[in-house]
């Protein structure tokens, strides 16, 4: 909880940057709550890592504000903050272990304090073995969580996360994202950017997708996903499908049928007409979701096309099937 | 405070390690204790020859042997040259010398030998022209005809008292040599700071640092570290020159009559230190502006020529170190500590002037802190992209 008592750990109103002749962020608005991990999405260039600046007041925006931790930034809340940018890099000729001091310590940790969550962090993410070799003598795997624990052993209020699983493999992706989860259990408020989508439908309850610096979706991810929810539904089943009424198109796939389904048209009454046809087995019937990376796709390059954002795709015939 | 000492404090600790630092910092000296320790190596690893002489002007008492420091020359008497010559053939001496008839008129000794003499044998020759020409002097009468004049100059003003010779070298060197030391101090320092700052851009992790501290802690750190890292560089450096005027100095008697200038080494501490952080902050708000290294170095460069420019008038300086081109770079921060340390060894500079010196230096210092800190923020994530004027001025508004 915030010291304001609410639970919003940040709270974006109407912020915009621009650089020159390019609106890099347009009036975006959003608020992200402690104990959440909420998904900032957006293709390259879409004003993801300006926005992050601009809440972590590296760079002043020109318009809107920013209360974060209850209030604007100040130099003791960059104590409370956890970040880990997209481009790494960390001091090449020191020690893990010196440079995690020098982090902790930076974050306002006492050196005994700051030595010893680097032992814990450093355990748990299986370096401590490493923690007397020099940055530059690590792999891309090692340097990537060394960096982690450096912007999260102060266990911070809010934690800023780009990429934070590139270059990892599955089984160092999991200890990562086993530490997310128990920060964000702790109280952290979390914004994860990143383009895996398949991280963000398992791990943010809450996403916004950003284009051209403006807001193009943003709420829970299962809301999200349900205004996206195709009228279809998938089917396994016996025997040779031709037409069906209330059904504008039949589309086999590999043992199974694809069928999107006519306006009006009810899942309860096309699976009622299938039961009783001829020949034909049911053995699964299931309306088909639209995955993250489709609704992402979709709203992206629509979004280029003629700014209509935010409303449920209505050419998935022609995309998906 | 806090951070700001533990940005110094990292900066200092990296660079120490680094092989460039080491080389800089512990070459020079060495090289200097070498120098210096050459004269004494030399005389350490001398043996005298016996040596035989030829008194043609017959008025020299015979003298067989005199002391030399810690050694003997012996000597023989030859009545002529080819007696000498002989005593050289058949072993006897290894070199003769031939006092001719008109010593006591305008001519000199001759030194015949198969090579020049070294220091202690020529001292040793000296010695024995000495006793041979006053058989009957005792040797603190000798000793006080070889110095018969070891002046102490005594200010009439200011009641300074300054031995001569080496002590008056000290006296005026030190004011020099200190401005010297000063510019060479900035000139590598500077380079340093410069490229350290254009480093730590490469390395990108400033991204990371800059949200945990605001960038005047940053900055004013990094310039911290910097600047103890130099001020350690010079230390070993004055300390490596203490050993080698300390080792060039051991076989002469004068240096009990060395005077510290402890004004002068006063005034370099109160306008060296701030003089030096001053060009660390420039070179490091250079560096910023720079998109790489090579450029930063340029830049530094560029900088050092400015804390360079009172070498190019040193003549006017020396001709009149009270003249108002004198006192003007007194007073211009970038050129203070180099001026005013090389008027001092020429002449008593008025405390009001040095005291304005250190005065503007402080506020420029404070000025170019404030403006390279908000550049830095404006440039920090630049990554091999220099800052245009335009930008620099928008930084500076944006304040």
């Amino acid at each position: 909880m915030t010291p304001t008592g609410t639970n919003k750990a940040l709270e974006i109103q109407g912020i915009s940057k621009r650089y020159g002749d390019l609106q890099a962020v347009k009036d975006l608005s959003f608020t992200v709550n402690a104990g959440e991990i909420l998904g900032l999405l957006g293709p390259n260039g879409a004003g993801k890592t300006t926005t992050i600046r601009m809440i972590l007041d590296i760079i002043k925006p020109n318009g809107g504000q920013v209360s974060i931790l209850g209030g604007p930034m100040t130099e003791e809340k960059k104590s409370r903050i956890g970040y880990l940018p997209e481009e790494r890099g960390l001091y090449e000729d020191m020690t893990v272990l010196d440079t995690l001091l020098f982090m902790g310590q930076l974050k306002g940790l006492s050196r005994q304090i700051a030595r010893e969550r680097a032992e814990v962090y450093l355990r748990e993410v299986e370096l401590w073995d490493a923690r007397d070799l020099k940055v530059e003598a690590l792999s891309q795997g090692m340097n990537q969580k060394v960096q982690f624990v450096a912007g999260t052993m102060h266990e911070p209020d809010l934690i800023i996360i780009d990429e934070p699983f590139s270059g990892l493999d599955p089984i160092n992706t999991r200890l990562i994202k086993n530490l997310l989860y128990r920060m964000r259990d702790r109280g952290a408020a979390i914004i994860m950017s990143t383009h895996q989508m398949h991280r963000v439908e398992e791990m943010c309850g809450r996403i916004l997708l950003i284009d051209h610096g403006q807001q193009v979706l943003y709420g829970r991810l299962g809301e999200i996903r349900e205004r996206f929810m195709h009228n279809a539904i998938e089917v396994d089943l016996d025997g040779e499908l031709d037409q069906l009424p209330g059904v504008k198109k039949l589309t086999p796939r590999n043992g199974s049928y694809r069928l999107l389904l006519e306006e009006g048209t009810q899942p309860e009454a096309l699976l009622k007409t299938l039961v009783n046809m001829p020949r034909v087995t049911v053995q699964r019937f299931e309306r088909v979701k639209t995955s993250l990376e489709e609704i992402f796709v979709q709203v992206v390059a629509r979004e280029n096309r003629d700014g209509s954002a935010g409303k449920p795709v209505d050419e998935w015939e022609e995309t998906a099937a | 405070m806090n951070k700001i000492w533990l940005v110094a404090r990292m900066t200092y600790r990296r660079r120490i390690r680094s092989g460039t630092f080491l080389i800089l910092t512990f070459g020079l000296p060495l090289l200097m204790v070498i120098a210096g320790a050459i004269p004494f190596l030399r005389n350490a690893g001398d043996s005298l020859p016996s040596v035989g002489y030829v008194d043609q002007t017959g008025q020299l008492a015979p003298i067989e042997q005199v002391p030399v420091e810690d050694r003997t020359l012996h000597l023989t008497a030859y009545p002529d040259v080819d007696a000498a010559r002989k005593g050289v053939e058949q072993g006897q001496v290894t070199a003769y010398m031939v006092i001719p008839e008109g010593y006591f008129s305008e001519d000199v000794p001759v030194f015949y030998a198969e090579e020049e003499p070294s220091a202690m044998l020529e001292e040793g020759l000296t010695a024995f022209l000495r006793r041979a020409l006053l058989p009957k002097a005792d040797d603190s009468q000798l000793e006080r005809l070889a110095n018969p004049t070891d002046l102490t100059y005594v200010a009439l003003a200011s009641g300074d008292r300054v031995a001569e010779g080496v002590g008056l070298v000290v006296r005026f060197g030190t004011p020099s040599a200190l401005a010297i030391v000063f510019l060479l101090t900035v000139f590598t320092g500077a380079g340093q700071m410069g490229t350290a700052v254009v480093l730590e851009k490469d390395q990108r992790a400033m991204e990371m640092v800059i949200t945990s501290l605001a960038p005047v802690e940053l900055v004013s750190g990094k310039i911290l570290g910097m600047t103890l890292l130099s001020l350690t560089q010079v230390g070993i450096w004055l300390v490596g020159a203490a050993i080698a005027v300390g080792l060039a100095l051991s076989g002469l008697t004068y240096e009990q009559a060395v005077v510290i200038p402890w004004s002068a080494l006063l005034w370099a501490v109160l306008l060296g230190v701030p003089g030096y952080f001053l060009y660390a902050t420039l070179a490091a708000g250079l560096g910023i502006i720079a998109g790489d290294r090579q450029q930063a170095r340029q830049m530094a460069g560029g900088l050092g020529l400015v804390g360079m420019s009172p070498v190019y008038v040193i003549g006017q300086l020396v001709e009149a170190p009270n003249g108002p081109l004198a006192v003007g770079l007194t007073l211009f921060p970038l050129t203070a500590p180099y001026v005013a340390l090389t008027r001092m060894a020429l002449t008593d500079v008025p405390i009001w002037q040095l005291a304005i010196g250190v005065g503007l230096i402080i506020v420029l210092l404070i000025a170019s802190i404030w403006s390279v800190a908000r550049i830095f923020r404006a440039a920090m994530l630049m990554v091999g992209q220099a800052l245009n004027p335009r930008e620099i001025l928008r930084a500076l508004r944006e304040a």
